[in-house]
């Protein structure tokens, strides 16, 4: 009787349990075992060379690999802050217009429409130090005397990628967030502006606890969606030169498509599972918390 | 002959041009495309609008066949080249022809075949011997290239005619200034016309296999080499060291724009074509682009020269072709011999060279210079011949070995430590070898 009980919901839940399985957990197990592997896409057969801990040895040996998954920290903490300030300024200025406001919210997103590929296209030719748009003005309004080598030296050309990151990115907190002063009730703004609060005391202990809840669940979306960045940088400076500006991604993406070495990419992509897990729980958490406190409050 | 008879005019040029005898009886034609009715030939070609009036020619394939072609891919070179791989590794080759690159093919051994065994020596013979054989790996014939690179000096005539450049150039280096015949010369001539940032000796690929290429050229030119003949890296030698302090000197001497470290092509033609840079050392593709008042600063004031000679007495000569190859699955070779035939054949060439592309057939070859002199177009006629002679004389394409992407990979960011002044180029050499090593090591060509 209990096992029949269990029976129909299993059998109706199957088809989904299969096609995960096919598609996420396979090649999960697929990569994870590739990973102890020569494999190489070159030589299939290479596929069935065990090579035990060979790749993830190495891979702790190599002082390049942890700058680039130091790098990949910093850029990401670095990108997702100041993405979810300026997009919080944006969305609270858009929120205070009352006319054109649909207009304003179609132009913020134009950022987001742009390919990563077209942005690094964008920002390479920008920055470019000879024929680059940004050195010739510097240079004609006689601001510099000699161009300024942006994606040469290490800070300026992790700068300018983050910038370009920023610039593209922005629009997506502004628009969850502007998503959620929408949704945000009139009342306790107003009660506490009758009670004599300032604008900066109504922001702090009104607005933002309401709006955590959305800030939380924007950086988990964008700390996983931030990978979409490989692009642009391949495209503005593909990790060089000499590694200054190496990102994990750009260095996974070199070994496993251009080298075709598969089986040391997987490693790289297992190690550095750990950082998105990390982000992961941790936004999950903040989000949790954000939201019985809202609870709470209520 | 009837294929020739029946094909679309060559224009008033190439008549006029035939009427003086230039262009001879058509003994380079290939033979009849064949017959293949109502086959579907599958096909992964290169993409990109610089491809388009090349595969205009496909339905006229199609006509003169009655088969048809599937495009079943058509992306850049590098993303293709993964796709290339992702097929071998899914061993899904269910294709016949596509596209492919002397300084790819190494890597492509287990799906293309032998064209020795399948193309006619009729047709081997009409291409350009050299370039053929720079598509031979282990005695096997990967590819028919369709057209070939090799890197000349293009320069400002502007530079090299003026009085006073002239008078300074004599009293500081003891020579006449003329278009570098030598590596020295190359860095003098840098140094000297570099005024930045409103002029640039030179600009160079400061990364990837372009960084890597330009160095094994340099390094063959100062008498090294990249591979011995066991595998083993051998360019860390005192070559390989002036090879890279050539790089390092310029960049230290900010002849060259800081910004080079990180340009590829595009960025470097662009940069010539802006007027700042004096001399540039680059591929046949651009010499249309650059002499074209539309897209350059320099049109009509622009020269082109012979590659450089180091002290070897060997001219820098790295050279690759593009070309067509047949996969070892497919399943109707003939159609597939006939195909990519067509799309190197006379024609084709004569197609590509009249856009300034370098053709791979001798007899192409000769035709377009008579082409261009007939229509009095000098700089078109002086490309040609500058470029005819270094490929038939200078030019040799990379190390045959499937990891020449991959020791690139390993080895750019070295050079470019060395170049920045992080390191010096014998550590850089060292460190790079040292991760060659292992990487032929894996593969199984090297035993230790």
């Amino acid at each position: 009787m209990r096992r029949a009980r269990w029976a129909v919901p299993l059998l109706l839940v199957l088809p989904a349990i299969v096609v995960i399985a096919a598609v996420v957990l396979l090649p999960l197990v697929v990569s994870l075992y590739s990973s102890f592997t020569a494999y190489t896409m070159i030589h299939p057969a290479s596929l069935y060379r065990w090579v035990g801990w060979r790749n993830y040895r190495r891979l702790i040996e190599d002082s390049g690999f942890w700058w680039a998954f130091g790098r990949t920290v910093v850029f990401l903490t670095v990108a997702l802050n100041l993405e979810l300030l300026l997009g919080l300024g944006l969305a609270l200025l858009i929120a205070q217009v009352t006319r054109g406001q649909r207009l304003l919210r179609t132009v913020l997103m134009f950022p987001m429409m742009f390919s990563p590929v077209l942005v690094g296209f964008q920002f390479n030719f920008l920055l470019n130090d000879n024929v680059g748009l940004l050195d010739n003005a510097l240079l004609q309004i006689g601001a510099i005397r000699q161009p300024i080598p942006w994606l040469v030296n290490g800070a300026t050309a992790n700068l300018s990628i983050l910038v370009a990151e920023i610039w593209m990115s922005t629009s997506v907190f502004a628009i969850l967030l502007l998503a959620g002063l929408l949704a945000m009730p009139h009342e306790p703004v107003e009660a506490a502006r009758v009670d004599g609060c300032s604008a900066w005391q109504s922001f702090r202990y009104i607005t933002l606890p309401f709006l955590m809840p959305f800030v939380y669940i924007a950086m988990t979306i964008r700390s996983l969606d931030v990978g979409r960045a490989f692009d642009m940088v391949r495209i503005m400076t593909n990790g060089g030169p000499a590694g200054r500006t190496e990102l994990v991604w750009t260095l996974m993406a070199t070994v496993g498509f251009q080298d075709g070495q598969m089986g040391r990419a997987n490693a790289m992509a297992y190690l550095s599972i750990i950082l998105s897990i990390v982000f992961t729980f941790y936004f999950a958490r903040k989000l949790a918390s954000a939201r019985a406190a809202l609870g709470d409050t209520a | 002959m009837r294929r020739f008879a029946t094909k679309q005019g060559l224009g008033a040029a190439t008549l006029i041009a035939a009427l003086l005898g230039a262009v001879s009886a058509p003994a380079a034609r290939a033979e009849d495309p064949g017959k293949f009715p109502g086959y579907t030939l599958k096909v992964k070609l290169i993409g990109g609008n610089q491809y388009d009036p090349l595969y205009k020619r496909i339905p006229e394939w199609e006509k003169a066949t009655g088969a048809k072609v599937e495009i079943l891919s058509s992306k850049n070179g590098f993303d293709l080249d993964k796709e290339l791989k992702a097929d071998l590794a899914a061993g899904n080759v269910r294709w016949c022809a596509g596209w492919d690159h002397t300084s790819f093919m190494a890597q492509y051994g287990d799906l293309y075949t032998n064209l020795f065994d399948l193309v006619p020596k009729a047709t081997q013979d009409t291409f350009i011997q050299r370039t053929l054989q720079s598509a031979v790996i282990d005695g096997k014939l990967m590819l028919l290239p369709w057209h070939t690179d090799v890197s000349d000096m293009y320069f400002q005539k502007s530079l090299y005619a003026d009085a006073s450049n002239q008078a300074r150039y004599k009293a500081k280096y003891g020579k006449d200034l003329a278009p570098p015949d030598t590596i020295d010369d190359f860095r003098n001539q840098v140094e000297f016309f570099a005024h930045p940032p409103t002029m640039y000796g030179t600009v160079f690929a400061g990364k990837e296999e372009g960084l890597n290429g330009r160095f094994y050229e340099m390094l063959l030119s100062y008498g090294g080499t990249y591979l011995g003949k066991d595998y083993r890296p051998m360019f860390n030698s005192e070559a390989g060291v002036k090879a890279l302090e050539f790089f390092r000197d310029i960049y230290a001497a900010k002849a060259v724009p800081a910004g080079t470290i990180n340009y590829l092509w595009d960025d470097i033609g662009q940069s010539f074509a802006s007027g700042s840079v004096a001399l540039d050392f680059d591929w046949p593709g651009w010499a249309a682009y650059f002499n074209d008042p539309k897209n350059s600063k320099i049109a009509g004031n622009v020269g082109v020269a012979r590659a450089p000679a180091g002290p070897s007495g060997k001219r820098l000569g790295w050279s690759g072709s593009h070309g067509f190859s047949i996969t070892k699955a497919c399943d109707n070779k003939p159609a597939a011999v006939s195909f990519i035939t067509w799309m190197t054949d006379y024609d084709t060439n004569m197609l590509e060279a009249r856009r300034g592309l370098m053709p791979a057939n001798a007899k192409a070859f000769d035709d377009i210079i008579a082409e261009v002199k007939a229509k009095h177009d000098d700089y078109m006629t002086n490309v040609f011949e500058v470029w005819q002679k270094s490929l038939a004389e200078d030019a040799y394409p990379v190390p045959h070995i499937a990891q020449w992407i991959e020791i690139s990979n390993a080895s750019y960011p070295e050079f470019q430590a060395a170049i920045l002044g992080q390191k010096t180029p014998k550590e850089a050499l060292d460190t790079a070898a040292k991760k060659a090593t292992q990487i032929l090591e894996d593969a199984g060509l090297l035993k230790d």
